[in-house]
């Protein structure tokens, strides 16, 4: 299971936050073609590579973050934090 | 030997408080860790979330200044506390628990959120006397389910 | 005859401490620490089971955790390994496979028509006719191995724990055991997890100095407070060093899995013994080198009189001296490094007669060892994403390079003496621990609770260890005739020749195809010697063919422990023993426990028509809104307007996921300036919670609103019926009744019952005159006492969720789940008027816009059966007359009480909800009968009268 570095809790076990998926952008409610606006709820890039995702730290702090996953190597990039060193990754958790 | 208390009747409150806002101030602490003031333990318990816990909370509650962007709500009968006492008070919750309530990632007075046996809990490590402790704090209808499955986890200490 | 060698043979058994069991009906003896194998070839009982699908009769091979044919029924227990189980005193056990007896098995003809059982022999007998399968799958059921399931079984208790040390160490061999050392030596808190009973691994079957050795190492690991984990498996690696280990020796359960997160994971797992492949290689008689010695030196057991060894290591050569410490004689020495070889074994249908060598000569024995080489188990290495290579010249995988929180040592990275293997996992441990403290120190540093750590990040340690060397070995992996590869499967060197000759040629078809790997040894035994096969079919290398991908579990693993302990958090609201104590029939809803009726629904809502009923509706989902920007996060979540909603107001509102359907609905009341309480439906409280929390971290992280969920905290009772107003007011005095003062869908706070901070709103669910109230839980009790007092001369009885079900159904209101799913969009309730398409934003507004737009939806109506008596199923179809096209379904009925007639909800295309439309429906019978369409969703009062009073 993934350990993944709630940017206020630390690294925490993947099954212990919510998943929400791919990051999208929504389109405005008001000018969206159906396209648009079906693409924002069904489709996804799905890369082979780097992802910027949205996760949920239900259990923890309850606060909605996202953070980069390279997903064939699953490695993680932490969101830097205020105050914190810059260029920790969770690779260097492991 | 594990202890375990269901303090029934305990007053708690829940202070929101944005960043600078003046109960934000006054109640201060580092996010994951609480304080005893008086007869009051005091929890930040998430970054922008205060618990008042204790005797003393409503009248804390009470005092705080709450102008600006922050907020009181007396949860004293929505969730309810469980106390965990004992030398084996860790490895019981770790029976139930995904978190690591060790002493590096959980010394005294440390606070954390985690699902104990499917019931998500707010923990507070409280030491009573030098004896390792851990306060939870849960919805109280699970209670009932929630003691049972602990007896149980604690069974074999 | 007893095959029991004296003292000091025999060191895992306890000769004082004698054991009485039982195999096949007959009464045996064996002692404290024997396994169930050892004891029974102790007692001259050497064929121990029958092969999978020849039937051919098996004995002991391994004498380890992975002997292959050696499974057996203990007492209601199938499938247990008796090699590796340890002797219980009064264990029934019996052979499994075996029909009518084990020496006399009728399906052994299997053996003679063997040709037919090749590989893909069901897949390809048995396709075709598919009518014929049920006949086919009958008779083959008979021929399934495995034991007997007791259905009665009791439900046994199985537990499931975290743990978080700096250093696992899979295996408990010398190299295995000296890291666990090191480690905890060097501050770590180190697991050592130990596959068999007692640590020490190939130690204990060494020589004397070995066993002594093996002892102290393991003495001195718990001295430095290792802890040790024997009879327990890692049977997993996952991202981040997230290991499962599972411990079949903790008291009282059967089986524990520890889900640990290990900081480094050094793997010890050794080598495991191949099998050589000949003719006869599955005879009783014919075991592995470590098997024979295991036999001898740890449980004091003869395997055999008279021995043929074949030999191409140490191994074998360690074997003769401990055949000839049992006083075993050697009749023949075969050595494969010097070019010797066997080629087959033949003898009685019971056990190992006679061995033919390559030069053609004949040896009788009644025991053949053999000794040709090493397995390296990578599993846990594979897991971590590292591939083996092949190194023809040990003969055997090694790891390429796992990832730098796992570590090899031991066997499985190289060859040595014991001091030398010690020594590379003394600096493995060494190695582990160092980088353990590196990821604790970031661990910490990144974790706002942890202990703050000082100074600076340590260096992250470099692998400096001395590698081992690797010992050359010859490749003996086959003679020149065919024999089993794959002993639980029953799988021959042929059927591989064969398979790779149809073309199943990569090394991951094959094994699909035969089966191969695939049984219980997980591949320890099999998969180097398929991988050998397949090489010398496709003619080529070792290398060039590959491995496959070595997956968890390690070794088969109890479904039980899989699911743990069982706990299902179940809520009550704080007047569950009131429901408990007056006759409620409890239901299941959701997590809560709710009373269902009191005995009966069908008077509860009469009376409440009539006179007057309290319900417990606690479960319903309660959110605490405060903030300046409450209206803004309202008018987006719900599909209606909320911007002028006035203190004292309550609201209806439906809230709508972002592809347009109906995700949940409730009231929300302003109950001050900033101050709303919002209200869900019971199952989609915690849903809704968290889905406002994402709308205003994720989208609009300027609005100011707390969200605090109080559903507990206020335990709601609805005071329902025409006498509920004058109730009510016989328990508070400082809110004004009066239908002036309180109208319908407004909120007022006071005190009830002498019990301030109490909330009351006039909302009608069940379409009476009603009044929802809201109590702190901790007076609830004496809230809902005062009500059934106060009301006793009012006619005042509780009523259950099923006489609300009735009640809302009589008044045509859905539920959002019920009357809708997973596709109804929010023009299929009918209620177009709450959808505000001229507002600037609401969740699922553009679908919900498109679809009104397009008309092309479903609805729901209110319909009635024809015939009032009759009660159409629950999701019964509806259809176009006459023919079997689907044109909606019922989504409610119940008889109502109120109207003596059945009455129903449903959904249906728009072509069939004009009022006065007949509909078909299809009932579970099979018969159809007529309902007709109405004119509102309501059935009673749909003025709405009764609850506007």
């Amino acid at each position: 299971m993934l350990l993944v570095p709630c940017p206020h809790c630390g690294p925490m076990n993947a099954g212990d936050l919510t998943y929400n998926g791919e990051s999208h952008r929504r389109p405005d409610p008001k000018t969206c073609t159906p396209k648009e606006w079906r693409t924002y709820l069904y489709l996804r890039e799905n890369p082979s590579g780097w992802l910027l995702e949205n996760w949920y730290c239900s259990s923890g702090c309850r606060k909605h973050f996202k953070i980069e996953r390279h997903t064939l190597t699953g490695e993680l990039r932490a969101p830097v934090l205020p105050g914190r060193k810059p260029g920790a990754t969770q690779g260097d958790m492991k | 030997m594990v202890e375990i208390t269901h303090l029934d009747s305990m007053p708690k409150a829940s202070v929101r408080a944005a960043d600078g806002t003046a109960a934000a101030a006054a109640l201060g602490l580092n996010f994951g860790s609480s304080e005893r003031r008086g007869d009051t333990l005091v929890v930040r318990i998430r970054p922008d979330e205060w618990y008042l816990l204790g005797d003393g909370a409503p009248a804390m509650a009470a005092s705080l200044d709450l102008s600006g962007f922050a907020s009181m709500v007396d949860t004293s009968h929505s969730r309810t506390a469980v106390r965990v006492t004992g030398d084996r008070a860790a490895d019981t919750l770790a029976k139930l628990g995904s978190a690591d309530f060790g002493d590096h990632m959980t010394p005294n007075r440390a606070a954390l959120g985690n699902g104990i046996a499917g019931v998500t809990c707010d923990i507070v490590r409280d030491d009573q006397s030098g004896v390792r402790s851990y306060l939870l704090l849960l919805d109280g209808s699970f209670v009932t389910y929630f003691l049972g499955a602990l007896h149980d986890a604690a069974s074999e200490f | 005859m007893s095959y029991r060698l004296p003292a000091p043979l025999g060191n895992a058994i306890d000769r004082s401490s004698a054991i009485s069991f039982t195999w096949n009906g007959k009464k045996l003896k064996g002692f404290e620490g024997d396994t169930i194998a050892s004891a029974l070839l102790a007692n001259g009982e050497h064929i121990l089971g029958r092969s999978m699908k020849y039937h051919r009769p098996r004995g002991v091979l391994t004498a380890d955790f992975w002997d292959p044919n050696t499974t057996v029924q203990v007492d209601d227990e199938p499938n247990v390994r008796a090699s590796h189980r340890k002797l219980a005193d009064g264990m029934a056990v019996s052979a499994q496979n075996v029909w009518p007896s084990l020496k006399f098995d009728v399906k052994a003809a299997n053996g003679l028509v063997g040709r037919f059982l090749t590989a893909g022999f069901y897949y390809k007998t048995f396709m075709k006719p598919a009518k014929l399968w049920p006949t086919y799958e009958h008779v083959l059921a008979k021929f399934a191995p495995g034991g007997a399931v007791d259905l009665n079984t009791p439900h046994g208790r199985y537990d499931k724990r975290y743990a978080h040390p700096d250093v696992v160490v899979a295996g408990g061999g010398p190299s295995g055991m000296a890291a666990a050392l090191a480690a905890a030596e060097a501050g770590s808190s180190v697991m050592l997890v130990e596959h068999e009973h007692q640590l020490g691994g190939h130690l204990l079957w060494g020589s004397d100095d070995d066993q002594v050795a093996a002892t102290e190492l393991a003495a001195s690991c718990e001295a430095a407070g290792v802890e040790i984990l024997s009879n327990s498996t890692v049977a997993g690696r996952y991202e981040d060093n997230w290991i499962s280990i599972s411990q079949r020796n903790h008291p009282g359960v059967i089986e524990r899995l520890i889900k640990a997160r290990a900081k480094t994971l050094v793997v010890a797992a050794g080598t495991i013994e191949r099998p050589y492949v000949f003719q006869g290689n599955d005879l009783p008689g014919v075991m592995t080198s470590g098997g024979a010695q295991r036999l001898i030196r740890m449980y004091g057991v003869k395997p055999g009189t008279r021995a043929v060894v074949f030999t191409a290591n140490e191994s074998g050569d360690s074997a003769v001296e401990a055949l000839q410490s049992a006083g075993i004689s050697i009749a023949r020495v075969v050595d494969a490094r010097s070019g010797e070889g066997i080629t087959s074994a033949s003898g009685s249908k019971s056990r190992v007669k006679r061995v033919t060598l390559s030069d053609g000569a004949t040896v009788d024995c009644d025991l053949l060892v053999t000794a040709v080489g090493w397995t390296t188990p990578t599993s846990l290495l594979n897991m971590a994403g590292d591939r083996p290579v092949y190194d023809a010249d040990a003969a055997r995988f090694f790891p390429a390079g796992p990832p730098d929180n796992v570590l090899a040592t031991g066997g499985m990275v190289g060859d040595g003496s014991r001091n030398e293997l010690i020594a590379h996992g003394r600096a493995t441990g060494e190695l582990a621990a160092g980088r353990a403290v590196v990821v604790r120190h970031r661990i910490q540093a990144a974790t706002a609770r942890a202990t703050p750590v000082d100074g600076q990040e340590p260096d992250y340690p470099a692998d400096e260890r001395t590698p081992l060397d690797r010992a050359r070995h010859p490749e003996v992996y086959r003679s020149t005739t065919h024999g089993i590869v794959d002993y639980s499967e029953d799988v021959s060197s042929k059927d591989l020749f064969s398979a790779a000759g149809e073309g199943f040629d990569s090394v991951e078809l094959i094994k699909r195809f035969t089966t191969a790997t695939m049984g219980p040894s997980q591949g320890k035994l099999e998969t180097v010697n398929t991988v050998a096969m397949l090489a010398e079919a496709r003619n080529e290398t070792i290398a060039e063919v590959g491995t496959t991908m070595w997956r968890p579990p390690y070794a088969p693993i109890s479904l039980g422990a899989l699911a743990g302990r069982i706990n299902e958090p179940t809520r009550v609201s704080v007047l569950q023993s009131w429901h408990e104590a007056n006759g409620a029939t409890p239901i299941l809803a959701g997590q809560w426990v709710r009373p269902e009726h009191y005995g009966d629904p069908a008077a509860e809502v009469l009376n409440t028509r009539t006179n007057v009923g309290i319900i417990d509706v606690t479960p319903l989902g309660k959110l605490d809104l405060q903030g300046p920007d409450v209206p803004k996060l309202l008018s987006l979540l719900y599909t209606n307007k909320w911007m002028a909603l006035p203190i004292g107001g309550v609201r209806y509102g439906l809230m709508c996921a972002e592809d347009g359907v109906v995700l949940d609905d409730g009231v929300t009341a302003r109950l001050d300036e900033e101050h709303y309480l919002m209200t869900t439906t019971s199952s989609g409280a915690a849903k809704i919670w968290h889905w406002i929390e994402m709308w205003l971290q994720t989208e609009h992280p300027d609005w100011q609103v707390h969200v605090t969920p109080v559903t507990t905290g206020l335990t709601s009772i609805n005071i329902a019926g025409p006498n509920s107003r004058e109730l009510l007011g016989r328990l508070t005095d400082d809110i004004d009744l009066d239908p002036d003062a309180f109208p319908y869908m407004n909120v007022r706070r006071g005190t009830i019952a002498g019990v301030e901070n109490c909330i009351a709103w006039r909302i009608g669910f069940t379409g009476e005159l009603s009044y929802e109230i809201h109590v702190p839980s901790g007076h609830a009790v004496h809230v809902w006492g005062q009500l059934l007092e106060q009301g006793a001369d009012l006619g005042v009885k509780a009523f259950g969720l099923e006489a609300q079900r009735i009640m809302r159904l009589e008044k045509g209101h859905f539920i959002v789940g019920q009357d809708t799913d997973g596709l109804s969009k929010a023009p299929v309730t009918g209620l177009n008027p709450l959808l505000k398409l001229d507002k600037d934003d609401w969740a699922g507004m553009p679908e919900v816009a498109w679809t009104i737009e397009s008309g092309d939806h479903p609805v729901i109506v209110a319909c009635q059966p024809d015939n009032g008596s009759v009660v159409p199923e629950e999701a019964a179809q509806i259809l176009r007359a006459g023919t079997t096209e689907i044109v909606g379904r019922i989504t409610s009925s119940r008889m109502s009480p109120t109207l003596n007639r059945s009455i129903c909800l449903a959904q249906v295309t728009k072509e069939f909800a004009t009022p006065g439309t007949s509909l078909e429906v299809l009932l579970v019978s099979g018969e159809r009968i007529t309902a007709t369409v109405q004119e509102h969703h309501a059935h009673f009062d749909p003025e709405g009268a009764r609850l506007r009073g």
